[in-house]
This record gives C-alpha cells, structure tokens and sequence, in this order.
C-alpha cells in the first residue's frame, strides 16, 4: 500500500494541477473515481497484466467505457497511464486526487462511528465541534457498530478521537493490568 | 506475605477513580506489512522519530524510520499476533525504563522487566533510554581509580571513574572475566555496576549471575539481559538501557561502572534491523550509523562535576563528583582489529586491553598483550604506589620483548641482557592471577616491590608463582597492619620500607 501510494503520487499531483488550472476539480475527480471503479472491475483487471493487450487497446477499452465522463485532457491522463502500465494505481490516484481536494477546498471528510443512530441534530452538533476542532469544513458519514456500546469514534484521516465506551473500556484495562 | 483482599480492591478503586476517562484524541495508522520483527505502517502521519507506538495486544514499537507515506517501526518483543490492517497508535512518549537503587540485585530484560523471577520492582523513577552524554561544561577529568583486582591491568592500564576502556580480543580469551572480576571487585569500593549482556547464551548470562552471587558481587549489581533468543530490537537497545540505569547513579553523585558485553553483538543487531529497514548496507552490510550508534553510547560514561550533580539532584547532594565508567567489549575474530565495528569503538574509547588467544594458550592469565593495551586518561588516576611501582614493570616487560626476540639468534649472551630476559620472564609470571582472586592494592604492591627488587631473581622460573604465594601468606599473616596501611594511604614513600621489611623477612624464612 506504501509503495503504491508512493509510485501513484505523482500522477495524482500532476492530474490535480491540470484540472485546477481548468478549474474543474469536480468533474476531474468524478472521472478519476469512475476510472478506479472500471480498472478494479473483475472482468477488466485480468486484462491490465495480460500481456497480449497492448496499452494502447486498454487505453481505448477504459476510454469507450467512461464516454463523456472525461475530457480530452482527462483521455490523454488515461492513455498516459496506460502507456506507463500504471491502470492499476488508478484507485489510489483517485483518492490521493480527492485528498488534495479536500486540502485545497479546506474540508476534511469524517467517519463517525456510533453504537447507536445519531439524529440530524445530534449530527449537526458534531460536525460543528469537529469543525471548530479542525478549522475545516467537515462532511460527515456516519456509520453504526454496536460494539463500541456507548458513545462514538471519530476518524478524520490519521486523527482518531475515541469517545466511545469500549474504547475506554480497554484504557481502564490497561490502565489495571501494566 | 499476604495481601488482604480489601486492600487490593482499595487499590483497584483508587486507581479507577485516578483514570482519566477523558476521550483520546491519537494518532493511528494501520499496518502493512509485518516482516520479521519490522512494521511498516501506513498513516501515523504526526509519529516522530524514536516515538513508541501502540500495537494491539499490549505490544509496543519503535518508530525508526519516518517516510514519506509509511513509517518504519520496530516491535518490541513477540510480534508474531500483529496482522496486517491492525491499528497502530503513537502514544507521545519515547522509550523509557525504571531506574534508581531498587533495581540492584535484580536481572532486568532491555525494558527494566524482572525475568529473576523475584517480584515487580517498585522503581519510582522512569528515565528515557536515549539521553544526550553531559557536555562539556559538566565534566571533570578523571581522578580516581576503578580497582579491577588484576595486577596486570591495575599496574599496567590502569582505569580512572568515568574512562571507557575497551576490552577487546578472539572468543575465548577471558574478556568476560575480566570484566566480572572487576565487578567482584567492586564489593568494598561502593562503585555501583551494570552488566549488560547482548546476543548471548542464556546460559552464559545464568553462569555470570551465579559467579556475582557465590562471590557476594549481585548486591551492588544490575544485570540487563538481552540473550540471543530475544528479538534484535531487544538487542539493539539494551545497551542504552543499562547505561541509562548507569547514569542514574552518576546523575546522584555516585559512581558507577558499566559493562557491554559485547558490542559487536549488538551492532550484528542493529544491522539486522537496518537491512530490513531496508536502510542502504555500507562497509561489511552495516548501516551508515553504526558509528553513531557506538559513540553516542560511549559518550554518556563521563566523570561529571559538582555543579552537575548539584543540579541533577535539584541540590540535595551537594559538593560530590558523579561517575560512569565504561569497559565496552568487542569480539574479534582471528585477532582482526582493523575490522569496521573494532576499529570504531578503538577510535572512541580512551584506551584498550588487548586480549591474546596465543598468551591464553600459554598459560598466561589474564591473557592481556602488555605491549598494545594502553589507558590514555588512567594514569592520572592511578593510586601512588602502584603507578611508582607499575613504571618499572612496564619498562622491564618492554625491554624483554625486545631482547628475547633477539636473543633467539644469539647463543652467549653478555651478563647484563641475561639479566634482563632473567627478570622479563619473572615480571610475566609475577603477573598471572587466578579468576575470581582480585588483589587489594597492598597485596599488589608486594608482589610487584618483590619482583621489581630482583628478590625473585634467584628463585626458578617455574617457581615464581609458588613464590609469589608464600609471599602473600607470609604478609598476611606476619604484617596484617602493615598492608591495611598501604591500603588506607597508597603513597610508595611511606611504605618502602616496609615492604622492604616483608620481602626481607619473607627471604630469611626461605619458606618457599
């Protein structure tokens, strides 16, 4: 995964420049998603290390399949990639491209784990705490785990804040046991 | 002892009520790969260098390398539960490991656990096992001697508080019991000692346990174990453990000595990590800083001043020097000092005894070749007596060396180079001594006033030791006062007429 990110980087890089001088950020990363979801494609990924598919067909193969979901700036990126024999580094590109968005448009994405449903209110009341924690706008995804029984867990990229009751739970048993 | 069961659930409940039940907020990470003790981990994205990291199950790490989309770290102990996709956490410490007196008498693992088997130690104090060495603001020179019992090495090398001597030579010459005999010999003098044990057999690190205790030496005695079957990461940081309990002592205005045996060992270690740190392998596969890794250990025995030691202790003791006194142990192999890792830690030590299988073979024990074992800072330290005495040993061994390998050639020698080969090869056997016999520095004056005053010319070689022996026994039992005069004020111009005495008396009673 390491080194994935690490060859996948600068084409993300590269591609997030471009669609920021033509500020279509939006649309750029819509076609970079749509790209990931082909090449991981279980009919589609045997063919990407088949040598007998030239780079160019697979370029022409993942180019037909977005249709108008790239432009032409976002087909020579495909062809590109596809030369390089990088089609693979396609899902990690996509979400390198993403995080760059979210740092150039200051927002940040936040998982909620929570043991039991959280209300619009309560949601709403969260996401302007973190907010005001993380100087970034915050879109919010929750998501339900009965075994934390109480409370809930905040992921925002590396930053976990553990608010829940197994969480504390486990420190108590840390705490007694060293 | 028996412990009522109200107290243990006083205790539990006191320290749930001291639980800080506020929500974490850490960083995590999650994990990659797991090869043979290395953790690559993705995310950690505010790790530091150094840091400890969480692993489930209880198990910590060290972040040693940090690249640009994973960090490198080490597992402390058993990883064979880390899974790919565990959560990592960092927890904002660096490594630490208890320090202070309770830990004397104790054998700790690299982390400051038991593994004696002798209960928890209750050390109030925690220090961090990576310190920077005092400056030089901070430091005096050395002063006073370290007692290692040898006569060899008391006379010849002499070893100050606060020097780091290195003890160096092939398997099997004695280097750890020299270095144990110095710790035996610690029993009268209140120097604290520390013996780290790296990469080696479990039942060796029990043999020197046992020897410590029968002689009575475990008391002022730390022993930091790190056997072969440890992980390396155990391996590569045990030294800096035990020095870190070292300086605990020096820090109190106490004087400690330390012992790595060896460091070539943990440099095996710290090579093994690097390579799979996937760190660039330099000259003999180590990596670039295993230079650093011996210095920067190496620089932390000092001899401190009083206003360090005032300071440390926040004022509490006052107006007394501190000490860490480091006998480093490097393995060669087949006599090969110019090899990297030897040439390194010879570059930073301040001096070295040079062990020799051939002298060992020889029946020559301590096996130490006089001509290249040197103390660069340890004469300063040398008590008076000795050093006055010590001077012509030297000299008669040097001149010896150089005669017998000429006279080999020669088949009639003149009476004045007889003479002197004559008294080289009573000086070699004056100089033998026995494992686990440490000498005070009465009874070695003795034995080297006795063989620099040509009394044992006329005595057979092969008789030398037998001499040397009944001379001892006749001292202690005929000049009892006499000795622990010298003892208690080493100075040669007090005292060379007494030892004129013995040796006299001793010659008249031709008891041996």
């Amino acid at each position: 995964m390491a080194e994935k990110t690490t060859i996948a980087r600068p084409y993300a890089k590269a591609a997030f420049a471009i669609a920021r001088e033509h500020s279509n950020l939006g649309a750029w990363l819509n076609g970079l998603l749509l790209a990931a979801t082909v090449v991981t494609h279980a009919r589609v990924e045997p063919l990407l290390t088949n040598p007998r598919v030239t780079a160019a067909d697979l370029a022409d193969l993942v180019i037909e399949i977005l249709g108008d979901a790239l432009d032409d700036k976002g087909r020579n990126f495909v062809k590109l990639l596809a030369a390089n024999r990088r089609l693979g580094y396609l899902p990690e590109i996509a979400a390198i491209f993403a995080h760059l968005k979210s740092e150039a448009e200051r927002a940040v994405d936040v998982t909620v784990t929570s043991a039991v449903e959280l209300s619009a209110d309560q949601q709403k009341k969260l996401a302007a705490a973190v907010e005001k924690r993380l100087a970034r706008t915050v879109r919010l995804h929750s998501k339900l785990d009965p075994s934390l029984i109480g409370g809930a867990v905040l992921k925002a990229d590396d930053l976990v804040i553990d608010g829940s009751l197994k969480g504390r739970l486990d420190r108590l048993e840390h705490e007694l046991a060293g | 002892m028996s412990i009522k069961a109200s107290e243990i659930s006083d205790l539990i409940k006191a320290r749930i009520e001291k639980f800080q039940s506020a929500t974490e907020a850490r960083n995590v990470g999650t994990v990659v790969t797991v090869t043979d003790g290395i953790c690559r981990v993705h995310g950690l994205a505010d790790a530091r260098y150094g840091e400890m990291l969480e692993f489930p199950g209880n198990t910590f790490g060290l972040a040693l390398n940090l690249e640009q989309d994973s960090v490198g770290a080490v597992v402390l102990g058993e990883y064979k539960h880390i899974k790919e996709g565990d959560t990592v956490k960092t927890t904002n410490r660096i490594l630490e490991v208890p320090v202070g007196p309770e830990l004397l008498g104790r054998v700790v693992d690299s982390l400051g656990q038991p593994i004696d088997g002798k209960g928890p130690i209750k050390a109030a104090k925690q220090s961090p096992i990576e310190r920077v060495a005092p400056g030089v603001i901070a430091r005096k020179s050395v002063s006073q001697p370290v007692q290692t019992g040898y006569k060899a090495v008391d006379s010849m090398v002499p070893i100050g508080r606060g020097q780091r001597e290195l003890i160096i030579g092939d398997r099997q010459t004695g280097k750890t019991a020299l270095a144990v005999d110095t710790i035996i010999n610690q029993k009268a003098s209140g120097i604290k000692c520390i013996y780290v044990a790296v990469g080696q057999k479990q039942s060796s690190i029990a043999n020197v346990v046992r020897k410590l205790e029968e002689n009575g030496a475990m008391a002022h005695t730390i022993v930091v174990a790190a056997s072969a079957s440890v992980p390396a990461a155990m391996q590569y940081i045990a030294p800096y453990s035990g020095c870190t309990m070292g300086e605990y002592f020096m820090d109190s205005g106490e004087d400690a000595l330390i012992i790595y045996d060896d460091l070539t060992k943990q440099a095996w270690a710290y090579r093994q990590i690097s390579l799979l740190l996937k760190r660039p392998p330099g000259r003999e596969a180590y990596p670039g800083d295993v230079f650093y890794l011996h210095s920067r250990l190496l620089e932390r025995s000092a001899r401190v001043n009083e206003q360090y030691v005032e300071k440390a202790t926040g004022g509490k003791v006052k107006g007394r020097t501190g000490s860490l006194t480091g006998l480093p142990i490097i393995e060669t192999q087949a006599g090969d000092v110019t090899a990297f890792v030897p040439t390194n830690v010879i570059s930073i030590t301040d001096g070295q005894i040079f062990l020799e299988t051939d002298l060992f073979n020889a029946g020559i024990r301590p096996a130490m070749n006089a001509g290249i074992s040197v103390s660069r800072v340890g004469g300063a330290a040398q008590t008076d007596i000795i050093k006055r005495l010590g001077g012509g040993i030297r000299l008669a061994l040097a001149q010896y060396r150089e005669l017998a390998a000429f006279s080999q050639f020669a088949s009639d020698l003149d009476e004045a180079t007889r003479r002197q080969l004559e008294r080289g090869v009573r000086v070699t056997e004056v100089m033998k001594q026995k494992q686990y016999a440490p000498m005070s520095v009465a009874e070695m004056a003795i034995s080297i006033y006795a063989v620099n005053s040509g009394y044992m010319d006329k005595v057979e070689r092969n008789k030398v030791v037998v001499f040397e022996a009944a001379l001892q026994a006749f001292a202690h039992s005929n000049h009892g006062a006499a000795l622990k005069a010298i003892n208690d004020k080493p100075v040669l111009k007090e005292h060379e007429a007494t030892l004129k005495k013995i040796c006299d008396d001793f010659v008249a009673t031709g008891a041996y």
